[in-house]
């Protein structure tokens, strides 16, 4: 069982890079079977939080299955993320873990990158397994605007 | 057959209004004209009375004909409209986008107003205006404002303007029994693309582009009744589309809606479009809004808004927001397709760019497929431009129908 800190930061690490390369099979592999996925917002102009996106890991798996069937702008995005806190419930074998998220667009046509999100990862990770896994995330952005936005979720 | 300058340069052989030239969409001195002929004389949603529940409560909003406002409620519950300006020296007065204040005070001189437009406070004033100015003199520019039609916040900056009952007509009246309870916003985003406002119109008054919608084409296109649905034209420049039966579980991971709205029938889906760039969308248990707002020829603000009933239940708002997100969310399956949709033709039709021709020529009876929702906005585009949607320059040599 691995519970330290550099394990459980992995994972965050790994969903990153699953992601950026499109591997939507080895991101899920890194997701417990009661994984719950969720990115939320506060917006001041309503004065709400709001829920953009609610899966639970099916939902994920029909999310990634109908991609390729849709219309999608095609620049590669790059998921930069950094551990901040790891709070480690030993008795629960799970773990708290919250990272800064920055996501950065480069366009296909000359590669010019340009940031596109900042938010926080707040993820719980459970710790009790083989290998330590994502069972909640929560992807709260701060950034609001999207231009023409982006079909794949960070 | 590939076409060479001349012939790319050839009139449709359609009528006159089932094309334009594409120059309305990338001109400086066009978009300056609609500033003034169409924004600041047309009816414009600021914002929806949700956002302002309270007494004092105010909202901002960038209206489209340029002014900045305020949306505040009084204490007499009543909303009001003022430009968001300074009388002494031009200063933006509120600078959040919400918020609650009892005196709206200047940050420069504390200059103070209250939420009918009276100022109450100049600072120093007889020391320095003597009896040359006062209070009363120092009024905020007040907006002609109304609240109807869902609970939206309407504000139109032409005094003289008809009301906005009169300037709505009937197109409205499909949605009558399905508004008649109070609403509530529940989702506010913005999104910024480089195209023309008329576009995303255009995008939202026809539904042939359903053919880029994988979502729309399991759901509606391959089911029976979708080719039934019927566009009608009203006075102003509105237009509705009439609803049809989507099937939602005939998308991979999506369900048939359970909540949906009061008044529309299980799977419905109305649509209509209140010129300039306004459009009602209400599908199944959601009512999407999206208000326009240009910052120039080929960059658009678009506003957009997901609202439920004031009177849901948790589980009830929970089940519209996932509804409002498969599709509609930042990111649901259908709104980046639209967005990039139009991005790619504000790519296209460049200023500067060679221009073209852009049909609007389908004729299906006006049925889903037929492009006579646009061809009636571009009709009262004309009307209030005192130009020609075809030859906004008078310079074409233009044929009557061919």
């Amino acid at each position: 069982m691995k519970t330290d800190r550099t394990a459980i930061a992995e994972v965050v690490y790994r969903s990153c890079l699953a992601l950026d390369e499109k591997n939507f099979k080895a991101y899920l592999d890194l997701c417990d079977g009661e994984f719950q996925y969720t990115i939320t917002a506060h917006s001041p102009e309503i004065r709400k939080d709001m829920v953009w996106l609610d899966h639970d890991k099916a939902g994920m798996q029909s999310l990634f299955t109908n991609l390729p069937r849709h219309n999608s702008d095609h620049s590669p995005v790059t998921r930069h993320a950094t551990v901040y806190t790891v709070e480690v419930d030993e008795a629960a074998q799970q773990a708290t873990v919250v990272s800064a998220l920055q996501v950065f667009r480069t366009s296909l046509d000359g590669g010019a990158t340009e940031l596109f999100a900042v938010g926080r990862y707040i993820d719980t990770v459970k710790c009790g397994g083989e290998t330590p896994k994502l069972l909640k995330r929560v992807v709260k952005l701060d950034t609001r605007q999207f231009g023409f936005g982006y079909h794949i979720p960070f | 057959m590939s076409k060479s300058s001349t012939q790319w340069h050839q009139q449709p052989k359609f009528p006159q209004s089932h094309f334009v030239d594409s120059r309305i969409y990338t001109d400086e001195q066009l978009f300056a004209e609609e500033r003034e002929k169409i924004f600041n004389k047309c009816w414009i949603i600021a914002c929806h009375e949700s956002e302002v529940p309270n007494a004092f409560d105010y909202r901002t909003f960038s209206h489209p004909g340029g002014a900045p406002l305020i949306v505040v409620r009084g204490e007499d519950m009543q909303v009001r409209s003022f430009y968001n300006v300074c009388p002494h020296r031009g200063n933006t007065l509120l600078y959040d986008p919400v918020g609650n204040a009892k005196r709206i005070t200047c940050i420069f001189h504390a200059w103070s107003f209250d939420t009918k437009g009276n100022c109450t406070d100049i600072s120093r004033e007889e020391q320095g205006f003597q009896k040359r100015f006062c209070k009363a003199d120092a009024g905020l520019r007040e907006v002609r404002a109304e609240v109807g039609f869902g609970g939206f916040v309407w504000v139109n900056t032409d005094d003289s303007a008809c009301t906005l009952k009169e300037y709505i007509g009937e197109s409205l009246d499909m949605l009558e029994e399905n508004m008649s309870m109070p609403l509530e916003v529940f989702h506010y985003h913005k999104a910024i693309v480089d195209t023309n406002y008329k576009l995303w119109h255009d995008t939202n008054s026809e539904f042939y582009h359903d053919y880029m919608h994988y979502f729309n084409r399991v759901t509606g296109m391959l089911q029976p009744g979708y080719f039934d649905r019927k566009y009608t034209g009203y006075p102003n420049g509105h237009a509705s589309v009439g609803s049809m039966e989507i099937k939602y579980d005939a998308y991979e991971g999506s369900k048939a809606r359970g909540v949906g709205w009061p008044g529309l029938a299980p799977g419905g889906w109305i649509l209509i479009d209140i010129f300039p760039g306004m459009t009602y969308n209400l599908r199944t248990s959601v009512l999407r809004m999206d208000t326009s707002i240009p910052l120039g020829p080929n960059k658009l603000l678009i506003e957009f808004r997901g609202l439920g009933l004031k009177s849901d239940t948790p589980a009830q708002r929970a089940e519209r927001i996932r509804d409002h997100n498969m599709i509609w969310g930042p990111f649901g399956r259908n709104l980046h397709e639209d967005l990039l949709g139009v991005h790619g033709q504000g790519r296209a039709m460049r200023p500067g760019s060679e221009p073209t021709w852009v049909l609007h020529g389908r004729e299906e009876n006006m049925t889903i497929h037929d492009e006579g929702g646009m061809r009636h906005f571009y009709a009262e585009w004309s009307r209030r431009m005192g130009r020609k949607s075809y030859d906004p320059f008078g310079e074409r040599k233009t044929s009557a129908a061919a």
